[in-house]
């Protein structure tokens, strides 16, 4: 059977981003709204950083899924885990992690989570339970089902969300979390965002069939496929999934189908993808259709949004003048939290054994 | 005080840390209604029931990773991994995110967490049942490692480890599970990690080993004790990483002689750590080079008893090495 690679066909969800919820609470919708821009003002302020060279390293930015980021982590509780990938960095916002300390994590400052350790967007945050990250992929599923396996056992009603991007599915470890997830009918939800792309690679290469969602079939547990540009369609079906795995009915996996606006990441020009898709995905920007539809539902006024505009400026400006001035770490400590004991003395003082000291020790011995 | 056998001090040792701390629990291959596949865990599910022996998916990295996420969260995993030879599904689980998680979370977020693997060969297992690969762990930071070489050890260490805050990679030779028997106290007791032991003080010779090599370095220490009067000092490395290197440097220091005895292949084996470790740091105490007694560089172990005898340490190779280091 051939296989035709068309991203845009393989992508295009049922249903029209016109189509919202009508159930929602309106201040829950304004969140909804608030919460996207507020993502989209911190990564494209963090991509302008980068390109003034302000901080090493590199960045992997979500923006152009903010709605998959927002509906899929909004409902959480402090206590509930996430576990996200580096495509992930601004589901903190929904978790709680103080932008100051998300920013100190991009600048690798001392006062990070991390401490400076980890690469920018792989950073969790103990505190909110927002594990951290490793860079190989589907990895964090796989702790999180630990996690979720460990809520069970101690009879917490807390939740899990797994977040991992379609290319993650082609991974054994992927099947393995879901398998084993399915298995013990854990409170956990796993999210995959389908973007179209694993760094270049295009969906259809990783996966012969139309919905990752399908996969849930082999595992025994319910897939649910939604349009990710659609915030309150994602928010709908993800507060579902959450009331199943913290009622005790297990996980589910959430496809939900989106698309990456830059590059894998800000070395990455992204030239393997043609424009007009591109063009496509951001007349179906998620931010404009919840603008459009909070108009039409007399939840919206222009005021509200440059009041929100302001906000986050200023929130913004404050983390990255913070982050910026902070201290940091100093080179020895790259030594520390190895072990839960200290190898700084192994490390630093070496004892050079003398031929005098043979004599004492034949003495004593 | 029973005499017991390697596996029933494991056997015991989980028992009584399950007892004492609810958080204990074991996930892995037939753990649970087959007690093992060496039986370490049997009895365990009849007393503990299947929420905390828990008969895994035939899946090492669902073990391993899923054991990290629950001691993330407040657990004390201890999963078993049948063998060493089949641990390869759970690197990443083991040296990416298990070893590098304090770290990379600053301290924050840890997985107190054993790992209880089967390993060693000279049973004719064959390639895939006869492994050691100690050293691919032993050179992650992070990680832990420990071999108990004795049924004491063997309680006291995995007691010590399922208590500790690290992820531990708990290496128990299939050899020895049976072989050797010593009275082991019926209650609790520890060990302390990261601490060698001499078995046998000696003044001409150090011999480091660690493991099942521990038994048969004891017998050529005493054949060179009968055929030469030599004195052989014998260092039980006990924890691989990270190493205690005062114990055998101190050793080294007093007899000037230094043989290494362990069953992985030889090149980047402990070995080469222990002999790199001794050459910087006590240089002017050695009177002849340093030896290494492992097996040659080839896939470990073949099958063929021909081929196994060819490869494995044996207590004649040791004397050799014995005699080799003093007649420099």
């Amino acid at each position: 059977m051939a296989t035709t690679i068309d991203p845009i066909d393989g992508l295009q969800p049922e249903g029209s981003e016109e189509q919202h919820n009508e159930t929602l609470d309106p201040a829950l919708l304004r969140r909804l709204y608030a919460y996207m821009l507020k993502c989209r003002m911190v990564e494209e302020r963090i991509r302008l950083l980068y390109r003034q060279g302000r901080f090493a390293g590199n960045y992997f930015a979500a923006v152009g899924q903010e709605a998959t980021e927002v509906g899929a982590t909004l409902d959480l509780l402090p206590e509930d885990t996430t576990a996200p990938s580096h495509r992930n960095f601004v589901t903190h916002i929904m978790k709680g992690t103080p932008l100051r300390l998300m920013f100190a994590h991009i600048f690798g400052r001392k006062i990070s989570p991390d401490q400076g350790r980890s690469a920018p967007a792989h950073c969790g945050y103990a505190p909110l339970n927002v594990i951290t990250p490793s860079s190989t992929i589907a990895a964090q599923l796989n702790i999180g089902t630990g996690v979720a396996l460990a809520y069970k056992m101690q009879h917490k009603p807390n939740i899990v969300v797994a977040l991992s991007g379609e290319g993650s599915t082609s991974l054994g470890f992927w099947h393995e979390a879901v398998n084993f997830a399915g298995v013990h009918s854990l409170p956990i939800v796993f999210v995959v965002e389908n973007n179209g792309y694993a760094e270049s690679v295009p969906v259809a290469l990783q996966t012969a069939v139309g919905d990752i969602s399908l996969k849930a079939q082999a595992y025994g547990i319910p897939g649910v496929t939604v349009d990710g540009n659609n915030v309150t369609a994602v928010y709908s079906v993800m507060r579902e999934a959450i009331d199943r795995a913290r009622g005790g009915g297990g996980p589910t996996l959430l496809e939900c189908k989106t698309y990456r606006w830059y590059g894998h990441s800000e070395i990455d020009p992204a030239k393997y993808r043609d424009p007009s898709e591109l063009a496509y995905w951001k007349s179906r920007d998620p931010l404009p259709a919840m603008e459009r539809y909070l108009q039409s539902s007399h939840l919206w006024s222009d005021q509200w949004k440059d009041e929100l505009t302001a906000e986050f400026t200023r929130e913004i400006d404050d983390a990255v003048e913070f982050a910026e001035n902070s201290t940091p770490p100093t080179g020895e400590e790259a030594l520390d939290h190895v072990y839960s004991f200290s190898i700084r003395e192994r490390e630093l003082e070496r004892t050079v054994w003398e031929p005098q000291l043979i004599e004492s020790l034949r003495r004593v011995g | 005080m029973a005499v017991m056998t390697y596996i029933d001090a494991i056997n015991a040792a989980l028992r009584e840390e399950m007892t004492r701390d609810p958080r204990v629990f074991i996930m892995g291959e037939d753990v649970g209604k087959m007690g093992g596949a060496f039986k370490a865990t049997k009895g365990l599910l009849d007393e503990f029931g299947s929420e905390r022996v828990i008969d895994s998916p035939l899946a090492e990295g669902v073990i391993i990773s899923a054991s990290i996420g629950a001691a993330m969260a407040g657990m004390r995993p201890v999963p078993e991994i049948q063998f060493v030879d089949f641990i390869t599904p759970a690197m990443d689980a083991i040296t990416q995110q298990a070893a590098k998680l304090r770290y990379r979370s600053a301290g924050t977020q840890t997985c107190p967490m054993t790992i209880r693997i089967c390993y060693g060969g000279g049973v004719g297992g064959g390639l895939y049942h006869s492994q050691s690969n100690t050293t691919w762990f032993a050179h992650t930071p992070g990680l832990v490692v420990v071999a108990p070489s004795t049924p004491y050890d063997a309680k006291g260490l995995l007691k010590a480890a399922i208590r500790d805050d690290n992820p531990v990679m708990f290496f128990e030779h299939k050899k020895l599970y049976r072989s050797i028997k010593e009275e082991v106290p019926d209650g609790d007791y520890t060990v302390p990690l990261l601490k060698a032991a001499i078995r046998r003080k000696g003044r001409d010779i150090t011999a480091i080993t660690y493991g099942y090599t521990l038994q048969l370095t004891l017998q050529a220490a005493e054949q060179m004790k009968r055929k030469h009067g030599v004195e052989v000092e014998v260092v039980d490395l006990r924890t691989l990483a990270p190493l205690d290197k005062d114990t055998f440097l101190e050793s080294v220091a007093k007899t000037s002689r230094a043989v290494v005895i362990y069953e992985d292949n030889r090149t980047l084996g402990i070995g080469a750590e222990v002999s790199a470790i001794i050459a910087e740091q006590a240089f002017d105490c050695l009177d002849a080079p340093i030896l290494r007694v492992a097996a040659p560089d080839v896939p470990l172990l073949p099958a063929a008893s021909e081929l196994e005898k060819f490869c494995v340490v044996s207590v004649d190779k040791i004397v050799a090495a014995f005699e080799q280091t003093l007649a420099h």
